[in-house]
């Protein structure tokens, strides 16, 4: 274990202090140097770092006394010790604990962020770092805690820990970044001093081509090849650190030192024996330790968010460009379709509010009380991998069978109880005798089948009707009822109408009996001025027998100014008048379902003559017309005689 | 009417067995011992007879001398199987009433006290009849003791406010029915259900819940639901037909935290350790009650159980005890067993 932690980089001791100088001297919250990974080209990590910001003062014990830079340091500096023996995943989690002086509860929401911080790689060109590094150009970053997280991945940590302004610069092959929890305008002249301050120092990075190397500080030197040659670390490295070097093997295989398929890989110097469960490992206890601090970071698209035990389930298959610094974002990322309520924004913040509360209002963890398992009195056994073979196994009845009878059957048994009903008796005897052992699966089923059927009938129902109702059970109920009400009234009034027609055909027949006919015929169709609608009735009549001509130019005067067609999205509004004729409403309504229209109200009157349609359609079709083309149908039907 | 057996085995100073006449399945540990023996713990046990009548009796457990001492009197009858009992939670002191509700047909609440059991109230949501949909499983909230949360297979889950015996809120919480329902705190809830979801419900904003979980085969039904109250992230499930027990981390969603993979045959009931926010328990049709512990590291094969217990049958119920954090209890056919920790 303690042979992991010399894989870091070892940043030479000038430069922590530098970075404790700058910060101090700013009065910012933290310094990282971040730089690029000797194990994977074109991968920035981390290099060193110091913490000045804000820190629980619980620890009172202090057996030397120590001044404040000397505070400083040793802070940061057990910070990181922390953060090693948290990502150190072997052996047993127990022993490690006491080394470390630091517990997590100790720490701030701001020594959090420093700490999180140091499991972050950024490619070259990616994360703030990584375009800081590759434009060459300082990067000023306000209200970071707001910043989405393509642009500062870290936003939502840096949002718990209050960090407002990041600001990251290129310096010596790596980058530079401090970080604060106020708010600082951009100021590119405080860069200066930074950069002026690290200049007076004399630097180890004296050589353009050196890079600083995994665990060898002395051996920098000689490495004046082609800055990234993994292959030369590999031999240089290996025969001092004495323990399998898993994440030595797979980098070298990929080709832009992206590697899809070894999640965190790059992120945690863990040199556990099984690369990718070690990286759960700590991922997992990242994230009990973190969530102990941290209320907020619960978007768990970006937080540190514990995975499936299974490892192997972990890879991702999902390809990027996301940094690679949090690996298992990219799990994340792949399980996005099924985070069904991530995909609205709306659901995801209720139910950030929903964990906030829980989680602030929660109190802390009990660490666990010390289970005395090896309490003699105890009535349980503790736990053997191969033993208890003679345990039985499902005895191929059904499993769960009492549970289920509970779930399934017992609420039906009081259903039953009530309903009374043949069918129900026939389940009820079933269900009394206890032998059967397929009872719960088959109510469980018929039960569901008779769901199905009931909703497929209302699927049916649904596509009868003739407007967009909504799909849930009532509304297609309630648009059914309308819609037959409807259908009935059309029926009525289209047979009145008809039997109109066929009266005025049958007049036409018989001339002679048309007065008293016709007076009668009036009356019972409704129309208004009875008797003198009678004798208009037969005056037009005799004018459509004898003067054919004359009806044709009286008809025509009055065509213009009596036809309004007003329409309201697939509705229409037809008010029409026209000389009487027989045979006339029919062919108007023919000419209207000519036109798709679906008349479901007809009102007509005959008045001297001249007959006043209302219709109120609708249309059936996909594409409306337009009234003009309606109102032009009409007057044609007007004008034939 | 019952047949016990009052003291335990004499070699082993560590579990009881009380043997009933008749299958049991419900169960419930008071949180508080009684008042006249101050460590007495009082145990509620429903029967599962497959017809109309049924009984609830109530035992009382002495852990010093290891003896259960049944109470003829302290007995009901209840209208077909209660599906839970469970005791008025977080008894402040011990008192001579304790309060016991039961679920079924409807949720019904008693009042248990040192000789006798009056029924205190029949809750019944349906406004229109008699008849209100049955209950699978209800949830004494513990911080709000007067709210009670009950499931039912009409997909819905309703909110008791049992001081005044009226619906608080009733919410259609799933597409099939509910299965169980489990509080988190005052007004979060989480329900599982038929369709095979684990959804959280806020009281205060009714109109969203959150699916946390949804079992792999979709529409496998998951059939039941224990938060940890020691640590409120977390919560486990158990799905039909499987001897898994998932355990979920309620900060991401979808994911499960573990799947504890070790019974030989599928699972009936699973309790968090009312004393540690590490530790479960959970039963199966193996005839095995496992304790588990939850590391903050998992191995490459998984989580492995801290210790076992092998009783005579397929085991139904668990409930770990509050009042005494030493002591489980399980039912398998007609025993149940206290078992020492």
């Amino acid at each position: 274990m303690a042979t992991g932690v010399q894989i870091q980089e070892r940043v030479p001791e000038n430069l922590k202090k530098q970075l404790a100088l700058t910060v101090q001297d700013i009065q910012w919250s933290y310094a990282i140097f971040w730089t690029i990974s000797a194990r994977q080209p074109g991968v920035l990590q981390w290099g060193d770092g110091y913490y000045n910001g804000d820190i629980k003062t619980r620890k009172t014990v202090q057996t030397v006394e120590l001044n404040a830079d000397q505070l400083g340091l040793q802070r940061s500096e057990q910070l990181r010790e922390l953060y090693e023996s948290l990502s150190a995943g072997d052996s047993s989690p127990q022993a490690r604990r006491p080394s470390v002086s630091l517990s997590p509860e100790d720490l701030t929401d701001t020594e959090w962020y420093y700490l999180v911080c140091m499991s972050f790689v950024f490619n070259i060109g990616q994360g703030l770092p990584g375009r800081t590094l590759s434009s060459g150009q300082p990067i000023w970053l306000c209200n970071a805690h707001y910043a989405e997280s393509k642009v500062f991945s870290r936003s939502l940590l840096a949002k718990s820990a209050s960090i407002q302004t990041v600001v990251g610069f290129p310096f010596s092959r790596g980058v530079i970044e401090l970080g604060v929890t106020d708010l600082v305008l951009e100021d590119l002249s405080l860069i200066q001093r930074v950069k002026t301050s690290f200049l007076d120092t004399p630097q180890p990075f004296a050589s353009n081509k050196s890079i600083p190397v995994d665990g060898i500080t002395e051996n920098d030197k000689d490495l004046t090849g082609p800055a990234f040659d993994p292959q030369i670390l590999d031999t240089k490295v290996s025969p001092l650190l004495g323990c399998e070097q898993i994440e030595m093997a797979s980098p070298n295989d990929s080709s832009d030192g992206f590697e899809p398929n070894q999640p965190a890989e790059g992120s945690f110097m863990v040199e556990g024996i099984n690369g990718g469960a070690s990286q759960i490992q700590s991922w997992q206890l990242m994230d009990e330790e973190f969530s102990n601090c941290v209320h907020h970071s619960l978007n768990s698209s970006d937080c540190i968010s514990q995975t499936f035990v299974d490892h192997a389930n972990v890879v991702p298959l999902c390809q990027g460009e996301k940094d690679n610094d949090n690996g298992l974002e990219d799990v994340q990322e792949c399980h996005q379709t099924k985070l069904t309520s991530l995909d609205f924004q709306s659901d995801d913040l209720h139910y950030q509010m929903v964990l906030s509360a829980l989680l602030k209002s929660s109190h802390q963890l009990i660490l666990g009380l010390h289970f005395q398992n090896s309490n003699h009195e105890s009535s349980f056994v503790s736990w053997k991998k191969n033993g208890f073979l003679k345990s039985q196994k499902a005895r191929g009845k059904t499993p769960q069978k009492l549970l289920k009878k509970i779930l399934f059957e017992v609420p039906l048994m009081h259903d039953k109880g009530l309903l009374e009903s043949p069918e129900d008796n026939g389940v009820r005897d079933a269900a009394w005798r206890p032998e059967a052992d397929e009872i719960c699966r088959s109510h469980v089923l018929s039960e569901r089948r008779r769901r199905e059927k009931l909703n497929e009938r209302f699927i049916i129902l649904k596509a009868l009707l003739p407007s967009n109702s909504k799909a849930d059970k009532v509304s297609i109920l309630d648009d059914t009822i309308e819609y037959l009400q409807d259908l009935a009234k059309r029926v009525e009034e289209l047979e009145s109408s008809r039997e109109l027609t066929e009266l005025e055909e049958r007049m036409k027949r018989k001339p002679q009996d048309h007065v008293e006919r016709t007076s009668d015929n009036y009356g019972n169709n409704k129309i208004t001025n009875g008797k003198k609608s009678s004798i208009n009735k037969r005056k037009a009549c005799d004018i459509d027998e004898a003067e054919l001509e004359i009806d044709y130019v009286a008809s025509k005067d009055g065509l213009t100014d009596n036809l309004t067609v007003s329409m309201n999205k697939k509705d229409f509004l037809i008010e029409f008048r026209c000389p009487w004729r027989e045979g006339i409403l029919l062919e108007i309504m023919d000419a209207l379902s000519t036109l798709n229209l679906d008349c479901h109200s007809v009102q007509s009157s005959t008045t001297e003559g001249i007959l006043s349609l209302t219709i109120k359609s609708k249309y059936k079709g996909s594409t409306v017309a337009s009234a003009g083309t309606i109102k032009q149908a009409l007057q044609r039907v007007a004008r034939k005689c | 009417m019952e047949n016990s057996t009052q003291e335990s085995q004499p070699r082993s100073a560590n579990f009881i067995t009380y043997e009933s006449s008749y299958p049991l399945y419900a169960m419930a540990l008071s949180s508080m011992p009684s008042v006249t023996n101050l460590n007495h713990q009082r145990l509620a046990l429903g029967s599962f007879m497959e017809d109309y009548s049924n009984r609830v009796d109530i035992i009382s457990f002495d852990p010093e001398t290891l003896s259960i001492k049944t109470h003829p009197t302290l007995s009901f009858d209840h209208p077909y199987p209660p599906t839970k009992l469970m005791f008025q939670p977080n008894l402040k002191s011990p008192s001579s009433s304790d309060i016991l509700a039961s679920s079924g047909d409807y949720l019904r609440l008693w009042e248990v006290r040192e000789s006798s059991i009056n029924p205190l109230s029949v809750l019944n949501n349906s406004k229109t009849s008699e008849f209100c949909a049955p209950l699978t499983s209800f949830d004494w909230n513990d911080l709000e003791p007067k709210r009670i949360g009950t499931s039912s297979i009409d997909t819905t889950c309703t909110i008791w406010d049992i001081e005044k015996g009226v619906v608080e809120t009733q919410l259609i919480a799933h597409d099939k029915e509910v299965y169980d329902i489990a509080w988190c705190e005052a007004r979060v809830f989480a329900s599982v259900s038929a369709d095979g979801s684990v959804r959280i419900f806020d009281l205060r904003d009714k109109e969203h819940s959150m699916i946390i979980y949804e079992s792999p085969q979709p529409d496998t039904p998951l059939l039941r639901l224990a938060w940890n109250k020691q640590d409120l992230r977390y919560m486990a499930t158990i799905l039909m037909d499987s001897n898994k027990v998932v355990i979920l981390d309620i900060r991401s969603p979808t994911i499960p935290v573990a799947e504890l993979e070790r019974h030989r045959a599928s699972v009936n009931a699973i309790a968090w350790a009312p004393h540690s926010s590490k530790h479960i328990c959970s039963a199966g049709d193996d005839t095995q009650a496992l304790i588990w512990e939850l590391p903050t590291v998992v191995g490459p094969n998984g989580i492995d159980p801290l210790s076992v217990y092998l009783a005579g049958s397929e085991i139904n119920q668990l409930q770990w005890s509050a009042a005494l954090p030493d002591w489980i209890a399980i039912a398998f056919s007609n025993k149940m067993q206290l078992l020492k920790v």
